[in-house]
């Protein structure tokens, strides 16, 4: 493994001091031909992406710059070390995407979903290529805290199988939500839908102790349709702007500043996002013409982003009330250190909820209200690797005090942090943290099997409707 | 020109592939189409007035009824020819039968 590295090193170096963007555009456009994509093609996706890179690390010096006297004013005020500032899914995706170990995560896990088709363990064809970066940060995360590539590999692998897997358990779900036909072929691979396993814990639980609760479920449509624009992103900005620039007493002039920032960072985040799905889009038709060649007309069930199921509307009015709890839960959770803004709108958090409740809106949101700090434990704990990648990147604004950090406050897969953390320490050969790894491991695996049990009893209830209806 | 809202979970990705899919391909069939990618939260019935069509990524339930022709676009993700093609069609006829063609 260390020749493969060393050679690696050899051939990447000179690319790597290029700097992130041109060396990424390269890495992009070479993997893209190899899979047949056309140069025009290929290069405008390389293209793209060096330009995402260059434009993102804007916006993040921009938004922490302009935040930085006032978190500090903040914490004098208040007492309150909230020093990892939340910038939302895509600057991470950014980052994440600028590493090469990513499209390397991406390569072994195309190889992995298709050998599982190959041998009938799945039923999933993934080609959702962008959202690999979940998994790619468990692996770079894994990384960070000490393991080696070979390591953080089969941690990406394990846990990308389990994922694949899932995608096949949530297929009838999703079809019942969505009242879509049995041969729709909709299903998700996303990192999200991780959480399910322990969601369902809670839901078991909440079956026996709480389910008188489920009378209060009220109308989710009315409820996001009452909120309007106050729910958005440059809401959500401006509001921030105003309780960061309250508590650590600004003038008003200083709040409005503080306000439009944060609410045109929030806006260019997305936009800027969305250039990144522009730039693997070339690469992602390539892999997926090149899975279905190789399926030679095989019926598959087809991995997507999550969105397809955001139109139910129980997603956003769930969010919209966790909101202002997950602000409030920041600012008493011990051993947090994140301020929610970026990712306050928990989108890594509600459609996991939806998945196992069955739309459930009161549960959905006491579940989520108690799972919530394990997204800012694992936000704050993957901190300093984001902020390190960052700075590598040149994704991170000089002049910042040491202490600042940027993170995610609702990063998809918080307990697969966790892991990364223990099995990176584990490599070390601490033998404390290898026992740990070794027991976190082995109970991620079995909740996940109970959790399968549980999917495949729901799924015969599924099948077994169908099969009556089909009967009439 | 012909407007159409697109709209996904986080108006970021699966909205974008629907959009550059349909000014491709609408473009490519001779019409003159502008599409925007959103957040399915962030849609309001006042925002929908200002468009001819709509093209979730799956029956989306907004809390109001879409006065404009909604037209579900998810298949477009799947990458293959034979299952966007049918969306595609579908977006056609809502443009003839718009009477902006």
């Amino acid at each position: 493994m260390s020749g493969i590295i060393d050679f690696a090193n050899a051939v990447f170096k000179p690319l790597i001091d290029l700097g992130a963007a041109p060396m990424m555009l390269i890495v992009l456009t070479l993997i893209a031909l190899a899979f047949r994509v056309k140069l025009s093609k290929a290069l405008e996706g390389g293209i793209k992406l060096a330009i995402a890179l260059t434009a993102i690390s804007a916006v993040i010096g921009l938004l922490t710059s302009a935040f930085q006297d006032a978190l500090n004013a903040f914490v004098k005020s208040t007492g309150i070390q909230l020093s990892v500032t939340d910038l939302g899914w895509a600057p991470l995706a950014t980052i994440t995407w600028g590493s090469p170990y990513t499209l390397f995560f991406l390569l072994i896990m195309v190889i992995v979903n298709v050998v599982m088709i190959v041998m009938n363990k799945t039923n999933t064809l993934d080609v959702d290529i962008f959202d690999i970066w979940h998994l790619a940060f468990v692996g770079l995360l894994a990384m960070f805290f000490g393991a080696n590539l070979l390591i953080a590999t089969i941690l990406v692998i394990f846990i990308g199988i389990l994922k694949i897997i899932n995608s096949d358990l949530m297929k009838p779900t999703f079809n019942d939500l969505l009242h879509a036909p049995a041969s729709n072929p909709m299903t998700t691979t996303h990192m999200n839908y991780m959480m399910n396993p322990i969601i369902m814990v809670f839901d078991k639980i909440f079956d026996v102790i709480f389910p008188w609760l489920d009378k209060f479920d009220f109308d989710a449509a009315d409820l996001n349709k009452k909120i309007g624009f106050w729910g958005s992103k440059f809401a959500i900005g401006i509001y921030l702007g105003i309780f960061i620039g309250l508590l650590s007493h600004q003038g008003v002039k200083e709040i409005f500043t503080l306000s439009f920032t944060a609410a045109f960072c929030l806006e260019l985040f997305s936009l800027i996002g969305s250039w990144f799905i522009a730039a693997v889009e070339p690469l992602s038709q390539g892999i997926t013409d090149f899975a279905n060649r190789k399926l030679k007309g095989r019926t598959m069930n087809v991995g997507l982003d999550w969105p397809f199921i955001a139109g139910r509307a129980e997603i956003w009015a769930a969010a919209n009330v966790l909101a202002p709890i997950m602000l409030l839960e920041a600012l008493v959770l011990p051993g947090n250190k994140i301020l929610p803004l970026g990712g306050i709108i928990a989108m890594g958090v509600t459609p996991a909820l939806l998945v196992v409740t069955r739309g459930k809106i009161v549960r959905m949101i006491v579940i989520g209200a108690l799972e919530l700090p394990l997204f800012l434990w694992a936000g704050t704990l993957s901190a300093p690797m984001v902020t390190e990648t960052a700075k590598k990147l040149g994704a991170f604004p000089k002049g910042l005090a040491s202490g600042t950090m940027i993170s995610h406050s609702t990063m998809e897969g918080p307990v697969e942090k966790f892991l990364a953390y223990l099995v990176g320490n584990a490599s070390k050969g601490q033998i404390t943290f290898v026992l740990y790894a070794v027991l976190a491991l082995a109970a991620y695996l079995l909740i996940f099997v109970w959790y399968a049990r549980q999917m495949k009893k729901r799924n015969k209830i599924y099948a077994d409707e169908a099969a009556a209806a089909a009967a009439k | 020109m012909y407007k159409i809202l697109a709209a996904c979970g986080a108006g970021v990705n699966s909205s974008h592939q629907i959009k550059d899919a349909l000014e491709t391909e609408m473009s490519n069939r001779g019409y003159d189409v502008q599409c925007d990618a959103v957040m399915v939260k962030d849609i309001t019935e006042d925002m929908m007035k200002h468009y001819d069509l709509f093209t979730p990524i799956a029956a989306t339930d907004l809390g109001f009824e879409s006065d404009v022709p909604v037209v579900d676009a998810g298949p477009i993700l799947y990458r293959m020819p034979a299952m966007a093609k049918p969306v595609y069609d579908q977006v056609e006829q809502a443009i003839k039968d718009s009477g902006k063609a």
